[in-house]
């Protein structure tokens, strides 16, 4: 080997590096200035992680494409993640961090409600625009709503809308439920309970509930607990591996054997299917923010085979709504012709762009997408992407399940 | 008196570093400092209790919480000046300090430890599931930052604004409590850490004195825990979690317990190593336990404790 290298002759290692230099020189004009910098704050340690390494190929394919079709106003686009260890104070410290020291020019991510309600109080003071990608409280487009803060993907009462319908057409009519023990399993509750109210004033929500601890890892008691109370139906809203230990648990209880209908909120999630493979109980409703077979459009096509082919598994939701975002900052910093974050702020409100799960709209009134979840039936596991498939499945047009700007909360 | 003078000279360099810092160094490192200052002044509130009375606390994170709280609660529900809100957490640390350490004080060595390890548990299990009232494990967020009090017009949510107030108010502090140490008092700890039968056969109440030390050392946890909730816009059940006591603890033998400025030098070392290390692994944990495990090995007096130790020739 070193033989070999020693056997170059200088002047070609002198060219090599003389012409390196004029190709970049020439090539330089789209180079030259500095990259777009995005930040990304996302969940990268402990149990639920594997959400935030999803989020990470998401936004990698993301970069890697537009960069490959020449950047954004002829600039190249990079991406600074940071983990949020899912504390609010984390990242407070991450979004400080990246927009004081890495210098971004905007910023997305966000995975927990919990986390978003701390940190989106906080996003005017950075004066960076803040895209949330997966957490669902709805308070953050309602009612601590402000001018950086955007979402694009499905929120707490966009898919417990949908969960109401689907659970409407059940005919179960006494409700309980098992969620995590913090914002966002107890507003689900109370946003699905309101809703299916709406719907059938006769449904009976039960007093006897289940909030374990998030991060729990026995779930034995709750599942007793549920199955004890002899609910009609049951809302499940926990996620991430909390979800799969659940799940684990309640086949060896026998949980879903019972005569009770289960609908998973965030059940097709594929981080959970994947993770589950065959243990994944067939016939469940399960709902998710985006099903990577949900959606007949070229762009979901390209989205989904790019996918597959470099990482070797469909894209979850919240690798869709990480790709999204880096297309939304694309589709707001061309409209705004600058990456000032001032102009890309103004530029996403009422911006529409394109996303794998359709057409996307920030509204102007709130700044939460006008987006439906999908919702279906788990059904045979799929030879070619190890999860079970949907069947039936049903997407929600974004239209019907947003509730009005001015049920919200949220004045902008 | 040459070392003396020779130290003088160092703290006001130092002081004037700090006062000074904002002008040299990117903007983030202000959040940096403002955090160093405030766990320093939690390290060094935990060392009266350990460095000098010689009591290992594993619950002290338990007073920085109810600080943390009350300054929240305090700004979301009432909008108080901030000064106010300070001061009712040190009153609300300070009590809950006299209900622990009544109990705890009792007790020596490894039930001591073990004792306020159960009361931080407990603080954190109220915080933690309480959620009408404390929020649950979200903690209190989203409080306003309104003024600041006693006719200063501060803009507290500017970070330059804030990392100054914090910079007052934990020198003063610190002053106060450095001062505590050099009183008779504080030598009367430092005699109980070292023999305390024979600070009893003085005719001492030694249990007194530690209660004393313990609602002192509460009190200015309280007060660093008030400072952090405004700077960390949460004040969240982590704060009171056991393992954040355990930071107070590893700040103080990084640093140095013989010193009074050991823990703040720990605080340091502690979040700078943490805000470098985390920009490039998510194992930050891991490398912190071989520094420690080194550490314990080699320089037991701590960092700042080893190269004061060569200074002095002690």
């Amino acid at each position: 080997m070193s033989n070999q290298t020693r056997t170059i002759p200088r002047p070609r290692r002198l060219c090599t590096a003389v012409c390196l230099a004029l190709g970049l020189g020439v090539a330089g004009s789209a180079t030259a200035q500095e990259p777009v910098r995005i930040g990304a704050i996302y969940i990268m340690s402990g149990s639920p992680s594997v959400y935030g390494q999803f989020a990470q190929q998401g936004m990698q394919l993301a970069v890697d494409e537009i960069n490959e079709a020449g950047g954004i106003l002829d600039r190249q686009v990079e991406f600074v993640l940071e983990d949020s260890q899912i504390k609010a104070d984390a990242a407070i410290q991450a979004a400080r961090k990246l927009v004081y020291s890495e210098q971004v020019h905007g910023l997305m991510g966000l995975d927990s409600s919990g986390v978003a309600t701390g940190v989106v109080p906080v996003v005017p003071e950075l004066k960076r625009p803040f895209i949330i990608t997966h957490a669902a409280t709805p308070d953050v487009t309602g009612k601590l709503c402000n001018r950086y803060t955007y979402r694009l993907s499905v929120n707490i009462s966009q898919n417990t809308r949908a969960a109401a319908e689907i659970a409407a057409e059940t005919g179960a009519r006494r409700w309980t439920t098992i969620g995590p023990d913090y914002a966002f399993g107890h507003q689900s509750w109370e946003f699905f309970g309101d809703y299916l109210k709406e719907l059938d004033p006769e449904v009976e929500l039960m007093e006897r509930t289940a909030f374990p601890r998030f991060g729990n890892e026995d779930f034995t008691p709750f599942i007793n607990n549920v199955m004890d109370a002899e609910p009609e139906g049951v809302l499940v809203s926990l996620w991430g591996g909390d979800l799969v230990n659940f799940i684990r648990q309640a086949n060896n209880l026998g949980f879903f054997e019972q005569d009770f209908e289960v609908l998973m909120t965030l059940g097709g999630a594929t981080e959970v299917m994947s993770a589950l493979g065959e243990d994944m109980p067939e016939g469940i409703w399960v709902g998710t923010r985006y099903w990577f077979a949900a959606h007949e459009n070229a762009t979901n096509d390209a989205f989904v085979s790019a996918y597959m082919e470099r990482f070797g598994n469909p894209p979850s939701y919240n690798a869709q709504g990480a790709y999204a975002g880096i297309y939304a900052y694309k589709a707001a910093i061309e409209e705004a012709g600058s990456t000032d974050p001032e102009a890309i702020t103004d530029a996403l409100s009422g911006l529409t762009f394109q996303a794998p799960n359709g057409p996307l709209t920030f509204r102007e009134g709130d700044h939460q997408a006008v987006v439906g979840p999908t919702w279906g039936q788990t059904a045979e596991v799929s030879d070619e992407y190890g999860v079970r498939m949907l069947d039936p499945m049903k997407t929600f047009d974004g239209d019907l399940v947003t509730p009005d700007v001015s049920e919200t909360g949220c004045s902008l | 008196m040459t070392t003396r003078l020779l130290i003088a000279g160092l703290l006001a360099l130092v002081l004037a570093a700090l006062f000074l810092l904002p002008y040299g160094v990117s903007y983030f490192y202000i959040f940096v400092a403002t955090e160093i200052l405030i766990m320093g002044l939690f390290a060094a509130s935990f060392n009266l209790v350990f460095g000098y009375t010689g009591m290992l606390s594993f619950g002290h994170a338990a007073f920085f919480g109810m600080g943390s709280y009350t300054t929240a609660m305090l700004l979301l529900h009432l909008q108080v000046p901030l000064v106010w809100t300070l001061l009712a957490a040190m009153l609300t640390s300070m009590l809950l300090a006299a209900v622990i350490g009544f109990f705890c004080v009792r007790l020596n060595e490894v039930y001591f430890a073990m004792l306020t390890l159960a009361f931080g548990m407990m603080v954190f299990s109220v915080a933690h599931q309480w959620r009408s009232v404390t929020n649950g494990s979200d903690g209190i967020t989203g409080f306003p930052l309104t003024e600041f009090g006693l006719g200063l017009d501060l803009q507290l949510a500017n970070p330059l604004v804030y990392y100054y107030v914090v910079l007052v108010v934990v020198v003063l502090a610190a002053a106060l409590l450095y001062l505590v140490t050099r009183s008779p008092f504080g030598l009367i700890l430092k005699a109980i850490s070292e023999n305390p039968e024979r600070v009893a056969f003085c005719g001492l109440n030694e249990r007194r004195f530690r209660l004393i030390a313990f609602i002192v050392a509460g009190l200015f946890a309280g007060l660093a825990g008030g400072l952090f909730a405004p700077f960390n816009r949460v004040a969240s059940p982590d704060m009171i979690h056991w393992s954040h006591s355990a930071e107070a603890v590893l700040m103080t033998i990084l640093g140095g317990s013989a010193y009074f400025l050991g823990p703040f030098f720990g605080a340091m070392v502690f979040v700078l190593l943490e805000t470098w290390i985390t920009s490039y692994t998510d194992h930050w944990m891991l490398v912190l336990g071989i520094i420690l495990a080194l550490m314990v090995m080699f320089f037991r007096r701590g960092i700042l404790g080893t190269v004061l130790d060569r200074v002095l020739r002690r």
